[in-house]
Parts: structure tokens; C-alpha cells; sequence
């Protein structure tokens, strides 16, 4: 749910840490499972021990990944929000996100997206971004393209309309 | 286009007398030998070197350009999820961290290596240890810094491997500031 960026960024700080221990620990233990492999050699087979060990550091491995995917998302969502500590645009951020998922828009063109709906223009959003306008129309271009929209109007139209529904549906579980 | 003097060249001459050493200790060298040992106390020497340039040296030389900040690094991080780009002239904070982690690792991996010589921790094994897992650690920095190199100078457009050689960074015009 919704919670204040400054908790949001100590929260993605903390990630980061906590994933830089795991990728040591991964280190350690992916090498060691190798040696063991090579010391072991062709009766690795029969070794259950070294099994569960490699299944282990697979996890371990999986897992730091999982949370690699988890901190870009909670990074893109903060930079939306940017410094709003409003809750209730963090959750109208949330179905907009939800909704641009279902677009299929790219990461780049879901933080455009975001700047558009907050009124820039597109030079603005450029400098924004760092990048050049025309890098900034094409992926307008391909926004609307998978939105099925034509121009800024519809996009927000659509935008408009689904918080209007989701606010509806959500309206009978909240009384 | 706008190139901006960021090495000096004592950073480069740092930075790749450190890859020679590293190199020729880590893959070449026999770890028995004598050689390995006088490898060893050439990268103590730059390593000593480098705090202490990183204290007088240049602009872009010294930690006070680029301290050590994991909210930098998140932020860092969230220009890549979200497909901003603003430049660092300097050091990037994912890239300071892992100089600072590169830097103590090397600490790490000499004194480790020097106590295993010295005849009071002969015969004892934690020593060599440290010195096996801290190698580990800095072969796996050393491939992950390539890597982000590499990633990073497609992502921002500017050439960085070239920079550390000539010492100048050139930016792309719809860059930095403008």
C-alpha cells in the first residue's frame, strides 16, 4: 500500500545492502561447490550431500535475482512518485503502473508515460530524462501506439476512466 | 559533444599498474614463488599510493568527489530501472563503492598474504583462507566492474574504458545540464 518515499528509500537502501552480503555469500558458495565438484570428480554422482549443497546455492542464487527484480520495481515506483508524501496519489500511482504493465509499456516508457500525465512537455521531459526529444517522441509515439490512443488527450482519457472504475469497484469492500 | 579532463594521469598510471599486478599475481604467476611475494608489496605500494592521492590529489582524484553513499547508489540505480540518464562527471556512486570494495579487498588480500610469510603464523591456516576468499571476491569485482563498465558506457553513451586511458571523458550534447 501506499507509505511515504522517504520510508519507500531506506527501504530500497536497505535491499541493496542486504543483497550485497547474499551476492558474497553466493560467491563463497558457488566456488565452493565448484571445488567440491573437482575434487570429488566422477563420483559426484553418488554424493547426495553435494546435491542438496548445489541445490542450495542455486536457491540462493535465485532468490538474489528475485530481489534484484523487486528493488527495480519499488525503484521505479518511487521515482514516479518522486517526493509526493500523498497517499492517495501513491495509490492512484499504483493503478496507473498496474495499468501501463497491462500496456506492455517498457520501464522507459512507463516513467515518460508518468511525466505526461503530470503535464510535461515533451522538452521537458527530455531534460528530465537526459536524453534527446526525439528519443522522448519515439517512445510517445509507441505509448500510444499500445494504448491505442492517438494523442496526450486519449492517453489520459483512458487513464481517467480506469481510476474512475477501480475507485468504484473498490468503493463496496471499503463501506 | 563536450570533453571534460577527468584523470589525471596518475589515476591511469594507478589503475593499470593495479590491472598488471592483479593480473599477473591472480592467473600468471606460480603463488610459491618469490615473484608472486614482490608483486604482492608493488600493490601494496599503489594501494598506499591511492589513499594517499585520494586525500591531495586532483579534483575527480579525491574521495571527498566521490564518498562512499548507498542512497547515490540507489539512485544510480533507479536512473538504470527507469531509463533516465544524467551524466556523473566523476565517479558514478556504484562505481565509487566499488572502488572503495576493491581497495580494501586488495588491503585484505596483501596482509593476508604477508602474515602467511611471516614465521609467528606459519603453519596456521586462517590466514591463507582469508587470502583464497578475498581473491575470490576481488576476481568476482573484478569481472562485475568490467561488466558494469561495459553496460554503462551503452547506457550513457560515453566511452568510459577510453576515458581511463586518455583521460577525458566525452558527453553527448543532450547531456549534462541542457
Amino acid at each position: 500500500m501506499a507509505f511515504s518515499s522517504r520510508i519507500s528509500r531506506r527501504k530500497a537502501a536497505g535491499l541493496l545492502i542486504l543483497m550485497t552480503a547474499q551476492v558474497f555469500c553466493a560467491v563463497f558458495f558457488v566456488t565452493d561447490v565448484i571445488s567440491d565438484y573437482q575434487e570429488v570428480g566422477v563420483d559426484a554422482v553418488a554424493h547426495t550431500h553435494l546435491y542438496i549443497e548445489t541445490l542450495a546455492t542455486l536457491s540462493l542464487v535465485l532468490a538474489i535475482l528475485f530481489e534484484g527484480n523487486v528493488l527495480a520495481k519499488m525503484l521505479r515506483r518511487q521515482a514516479h512518485l518522486e517526493a509526493s508524501l500523498n497517499n492517495a496519489r501513491a495509490a492512484v500511482q499504483d493503478i496507473m503502473d498496474e495499468q501501463f504493465e497491462q500496456w506492455g509499456l517498457t520501464p522507459s516508457e512507463q516513467d515518460i508515460a508518468t511525466f505526461l500525465v503530470k503535464g510535461f512537455s515533451t522538452a521537458e521531459i527530455a531534460e528530465l530524462r537526459g536524453s534527446a526529444e526525439g528519443t522522448v517522441k519515439t517512445h510517445l509515439n509507441s505509448i500510444y501506439r499500445k494504448s491505442g490512443s492517438r494523442n496526450r488527450t486519449e492517453v489520459l482519457s483512458l487513464l481517467l476512466d480506469c481510476i474512475m472504475v477501480t475507485g468504484d469497484k473498490s468503493a463496496p469492500t471499503q463501506a | 559533444m563536450k570533453s571534460i579532463k577527468v584523470w589525471d594521469p596518475a589515476v591511469r598510471l594507478f589503475h593499470w599498474s593495479l590491472v598488471a599486478a592483479f593480473t599477473a599475481n591472480a592467473l600468471i604467476l606460480d603463488d610459491d614463488t618469490k615473484l608472486h611475494q614482490y608483486v604482492g608489496y608493488v600493490v601494496v605500494g599503489l594501494i598506499a599510493f591511492r589513499v594517499v592521492w585520494g586525500l591531495v590529489g586532483s579534483q575527480y582524484a579525491r574521495f571527498s568527489s566521490f564518498p562512499p553513499s548507498v542512497t547515490g547508489a540507489t539512485g544510480q540505480l533507479a536512473e538504470m530501472a527507469t531509463g533516465r540518464k544524467h551524466i556523473h562527471v566523476g565517479h558514478t556512486p556504484l562505481g565509487a563503492l566499488m572502488i572503495y570494495n576493491l581497495l580494501f579487498t586488495l588491503a585484505v588480500i596483501t596482509l593476508s598474504g604477508y602474515l602467511m610469510t611471516t614465521d609467528m603464523f606459519w603453519g596456521v591456516e586462517w590466514p591463507e583462507e582469508v587470502h583464497k576468499i578475498s581473491i575470490t571476491w576481488a576476481e568476482f569485482s573484478v569481472v562485475l566492474h568490467i561488466a558494469a563498465v561495459i553496460f554503462e558506457s551503452r547506457r550513457t553513451k560515453v566511452n568510459l574504458p577510453r576515458a581511463m586511458f586518455t583521460g577525458v571523458k566525452v558527453l553527448p550534447e543532450t547531456q549534462g545540464g541542457n
